[in-house]
């Protein structure tokens, strides 16, 4: 039985960056189990789970596995053809930086870097990931080369209820990437296929101008 | 100044509260997504539960087959509303309509929870045993626009009486409301004599608007994961529940399912943005029980598409507004043809509405606010949110039709109309006004025009608004605190939770302040089981609970400075888990009474030679705990319900209307407040923003589509319903006063709620181009108020 276990004990800024590493460093890097999603049943490996869907539930689709390079590992994921990367992340890695609000490409809550870029994890398939390396919000949060980043976050509340931030903070950290030196109006371009409905907008700006000066020197 | 009871309330120097940027207790988890907030819960062996949603506007399921549904791999359990388990659940949350049974038959809005729940391995096979389900369903007339609904011949949705609201009402021996008729209740309020009042007038306008409905827009979607557990910290027969997601409502799933609250666990801190629309969905109540009967955890929660509750119903409002050549008001009738909600679930009629708005701040006594309340199946609504009905702009309305028709300034009208700071009958200025009014003046460059008279250099249309409000905070609730050194160190424990309004975070402020500390050396210790939890308050987050932690605070430094002091005469003897006790040498707080002590940058200082003292630590060994249970003095404006005034505010609006394109471009916004004293600067102008972008986006972009024929609602998503972004936003200015006003610690206040508006924008519209728009105030919507689509 599952205990009440409290895992919002420690959520100083030292302990939540910490956090982050220890989430990438838990992420697998092999499936030990595989489990149906029909049934539960539990099976040793990948072979045995496709005879168990022939023999239990034909004409069912059958899971699938993943092969992820994420936050820099490289992890082997059991999934379900049409599961988004969001929801791989949320249900199979226990990352849930990339949260799920409009489901459909519009908030841009669940943002992750793929190759370089930003993109949607709600509107992309798990199994298209494969080959691309992707970067969530807690592997930001780990680096800390990104700390002046959420450092400014936090000192000028670019959050409220904080749901969608994490999103805009991988969005702030893309155009960073691209650019160092932004313009205000350049970040509002950036963050705006983000929705925050508690009205942050003006604080991100003035969050990712203060990091993009300290990043420049070296802080 | 008004209410500054208690400790300390006329203190003058701050070193701690009003100082900006220090990040909130929570950011960091926030910022990184380590946060978890209900739905983010996936435990291992986790079931996921759904409901059948009606497919239709109104309907009744007449029968249900589940023996297809029950034969799909991976279905664990099916309930329906005829099961034991589901007939004795009884909601304890809050809303508001009539009392109902936690699950029936009857749907009364497209997408409601209706008749079944299914619990499966997964999500997927959830639906397909929903589709798999033999469902009889008997369609019923439905009604998707509260006009449509209040017509003789329109079918009669729902039977239920409505009861009449009297909370507050502001001539409670006036007639009562006549009996529900048809869909329509009635909830009429009346002060003073109307005809007479129109009678009095040398003019009277008149003007029509509809306010569309708006959603409530929670980001996260809500839902819930709940397990039950042994629980070797608590006493008792039974397991203990643990449950994610219902957050601010521990207490009424405690109740719902008849545990001790201690039995009731719920650790998460974070909730999302739930401004003031507390109301449970079933998928935050359901998943304690199905996981009882399945004895694994469930997980259950809504899809955006089932997130598209209302924060405000539509009305269809008539003003009429008689008033003087001089421009003052004699007379004001408001009649509104209003959405009930599905199942009467809206606030209008409920929470006192009627009885703000033009009652609350002008001086003529003549009003009138009369509402047919609508039964529809358009959908539902959670008590109130940042548009409360108490904004209704009536006055706001009335200010600005006279300064039309007469060629004043509004601004000049309302300071006319304006009554003083305690009846209608005093004629004083209100200081917060009068300063919160210049001060705009200056802020905007306020030049007020007739409507369609000023033209920008690129040849659109110039409009400005401008409205006022009081603060009114609500200062009813009473809280429980605790506070506690412990190892040197100061605690304020609360459960929390977070939901954006960094309440918690000011407490610490104010702890701070009187114990001499640093903001940093406050420890906020988030603990389920503690019973502190600052909700209430307002938008500095203060209102009541910093009130009462700055009491607490002061008890415990009195009790610090008494241990400080025996200590120096009795050294503690050695723990031998511990340092030794009493400070190395000799005790320089020896020899001085308490009253001879004082608190300052974390040490126990002898008041006479402020060199003398000792760290906290070192001078008091023994933990110390202090408690204080009370509220704030009640805020001037609950005197009379709004007669009387305290703190003010002052919103501005400018825009610029192509009338070429119908495209309405917002300038600026301009906001002076008067939030009495500022308690944390950066989360206050962030809570302006946002009833400023609210603002925005109920008057320019949002509304609920629905087709007609069917009842069906069309844009229950967040492509087809527009919010605001990043680029549509336009600067917001802000100035704040301190006149220290309001009842909350140091004269704090509150301010969101009543900046909230739904007519500022269309105002400014008005003024630019001198026709009225119905808002949203999209272009397709402008041309044709101006006669050209």
């Amino acid at each position: 039985m599952i205990s009440g276990d409290n895992d919002n004990t420690t959520l100083t800024r030292e302990a939540v960056l910490l956090r982050s590493a220890e989430l990438i460093d838990a992420i697998p890097t092999a499936l030990t189990e595989y489990r149906c999603p029909l049934c539960g049943g539990i099976f040793s490996d990948f072979a045995a789970l496709e005879s168990h869907y022939a023999e239990e539930h034909p004409g069912a689709a059958s899971p699938t596995t993943a092969l992820l390079s994420l936050n820099g590992r490289l992890c082997k994921v059991l999934i379900e053809p049409h599961w988004t990367l969001q929801r791989t992340l949320q249900f199979r890695l226990g990352l849930t930086g990339a949260k799920h609000m409009c489901d459909r490409g519009v908030c841009g809550s669940c943002t992750v870097i793929m190759d370089g870029r930003p993109v949607l994890a709600c509107t992309i398939l798990t199994v298209e990931c494969e080959g691309h390396n992707i970067q969530t919000v807690e592997g930001i949060a780990a680096d800390p080369r990104w700390k002046p980043l959420v450092d400014a976050y936090c000192k000028w509340d670019a959050m409220q209820c904080g749901y969608c931030t994490p999103g805009f903070l991988v969005s702030a950290k893309s155009l960073l990437d691209r650019n160092p030196n932004p313009t205000e109006e350049e970040c509002r371009e950036a963050l705006s296929g983000n929705i925050c409905i508690c009205g942050t907008y003006p604080r991100h700006s003035q969050a990712i101008l203060e990091a993009a000066l300290k990043i420049a020197r070296g802080e | 100044m008004a209410d500054l009871a208690g400790v300390n309330g006329q203190r003058e120097n701050f070193r701690v509260v009003g100082k900006p940027n220090l990040p909130g207790k929570l950011s960091y988890a926030l910022a990184t997504g380590i946060a978890k907030f209900g739905i983010d819960y996936v435990v291992p062996g986790m079931l996921e539960a759904k409901f059948l949603r009606s497919p239709y506007a109104n309907a009744k399921v007449l029968s249900v087959d589940t023996s297809k549904a029950w034969k799909i791999p991976g279905v664990v359990d099916i309930l329906t509303w005829e099961d034991e388990d589901i007939k004795k659940l009884n909601s304890f949350g809050e809303s508001f309509g009539p009392q109902r049974a936690w699950l029936d038959d009857l749907a009364d809005q497209e997408g409601a929870e209706v008749a079944v729940i299914v619990v499966a391995e997964n999500e997927d096979i959830c639906e397909e045993a929903l589709r798999a389900l033999d469902v009889e369903w008997e369609i019923l007339p439905h009604i998707t626009d509260a006009l449509d609904g209040a017509r003789e011949d329109a079918p009669v949705i729902r039977p239920q009486v409505r009861e009449a609201p009297t909370f507050g009402a502001p001539s409670p021996d006036g007639p009562k409301n006549p009996p529900k008729r048809g869909n329509v209740a009635y909830a009429n309020m009346v002060s003073g004599d109307i005809e007479a009042g129109f009678a009095e007038a040398d003019h009277i306008a008149e003007y029509d608007m509809y306010m569309p409905a708006f959603a409530s827009h929670m980001p996260n979607p809500s839902g819930s994961v709940a397990w039950w557990f042994d629980d070797p910290y608590t006493s008792g027969d039974g397991q203990s529940l643990r449950i994610e997601g219902a957050v601010r409502e521990k207490r009424a799933i405690a109740n719902m399912y008849g545990l001790p609250v201690e039995k009731t666990v719920q650790e998460g801190l974070f909730m999302g943005g739930k401004y003031c629309d507390w109301g449970l969905r079933k998928s935050q109540e359901i998943t304690p029980l199905l996981a009882k009967r399945t004895g694994r955890p469930v997980r259950c929660v809504n899809t955006r598409e089932e997130t598209f509750d209302q924060i405000m119903c539509q009305r269809y409002m008539h003003l009429r507004v008689g008033f003087k050549n001089d421009g003052m008001i004699t007379a004001i009738d408001d009649v509104s043809i209003a959405d009930g909600g599905s199942w009467g679930s809206s606030s209008f009629g409920n929470v006192g509405d009627l009885t703000q708005g033009p009652f609350n701040s002008v001086k003529c006594p003549n009003i009138s606010q009369r509402m047919q309340i609508v039964d529809t199946n358009r959908g539902l609504m959670y008590v109130s949110g940042q548009h409360c009905p108490f904004n209704w702009d009536s006055a706001t309305m009335a200010i600005y039709l006279i300064a039309e028709e007469l060629g004043l300034d509004p601004l000049d009208v309302a300071k006319y109309n304006l009554h003083g700071p305690d009846s209608k009958e005093d004629p004083r200025p209100v200081r917060s006004f009068d300063e919160c009014l210049e001060e705009g003046r200056r802020l905007m460059n306020w030049d007020h025009h007739k409507a369609g008279t000023k033209t920008l250099p690129d040849g659109r249309k110039h409009g400005a608004s401008f409205r006022y409000q009081m603060c009114p905070r609500h200062s009813f609730s009473s809280y429980n605190s605790r506070l506690e050194l412990r190892e040197g160190r100061v605690h304020l424990p609360t459960q929390g939770p977070l939901f954006g309004v960094y309440a918690v975070e000011c407490n610490a402020m104010v702890v701070a302040e009187e114990l001499g500390l640093e903001y940093d050396d406050v420890s906020i210790d988030f603990d389920h089981r503690e019973e502190f939890t600052p909700v209430g308050g307002g938008s500095d987050g203060t209102t009541a609970s910093a009130w009462v932690t700055k009491e607490c605070a002061n008890i415990l430094k009195k009790q610090i400075l008494e241990a400080a002091a025996d200590e120096a005469e009795n050294p503690p003897p050695p723990n031998m888990h511990g340092p030794m006790g009493g400070p190395p040498g000799p005790n320089p707080l020896k020899g001085y009474k308490p009253e001879e002590l004082d608190m300052e940058g974390g040490r126990i200082i002898v008041k006479a030679d402020p060199s003398k003292g000792l760290k906290l630590g070192d001078a008091v060994h023994r933990s110390v705990v202090a408690t204080y249970a009370g509220k704030p003095p009640m805020a001037l404006w609950t005197f009379g319900m709004g007669l009387r005034l305290d703190t003010m505010n002052t919103a501005f609006c400018e825009v610029a209307v192509d009338e070429e394109t119908g495209e309405v471009e917002i300038l600026e916004f301009g906001v002076v407040a008067d939030p009495g004293k500022i308690m944390r600067l950066t989360s206050l102008e962030s809570q302006i923003d946002q009833v400023m972008y609210f603002s925005q986006g109920c008057q320019l972009l949002e509304d609920f589509v629905y087709d007609k024929k069917t009842g069906v609602r069309l844009n229950s998503n967040m492509i087809d319903y527009k919010k605001p972004t990043i680029l549509d936003v336009p600067p917001v200015h802000r100035e704040f006063l301190e006149t220290r006003s309001g009842n909350a610690a140091y004269g704090a206040n509150g301010i969101s709620h009543s900046l909230a508006n739904t007519h500022l924008v269309i105002i400014a519209i008005h003024n630019a181009i001198g026709v009225w728009v119905d808002p949203p105030a999209t272009p397709d919507a402008v041309l044709r108020a101006l006669g050209k689509a």
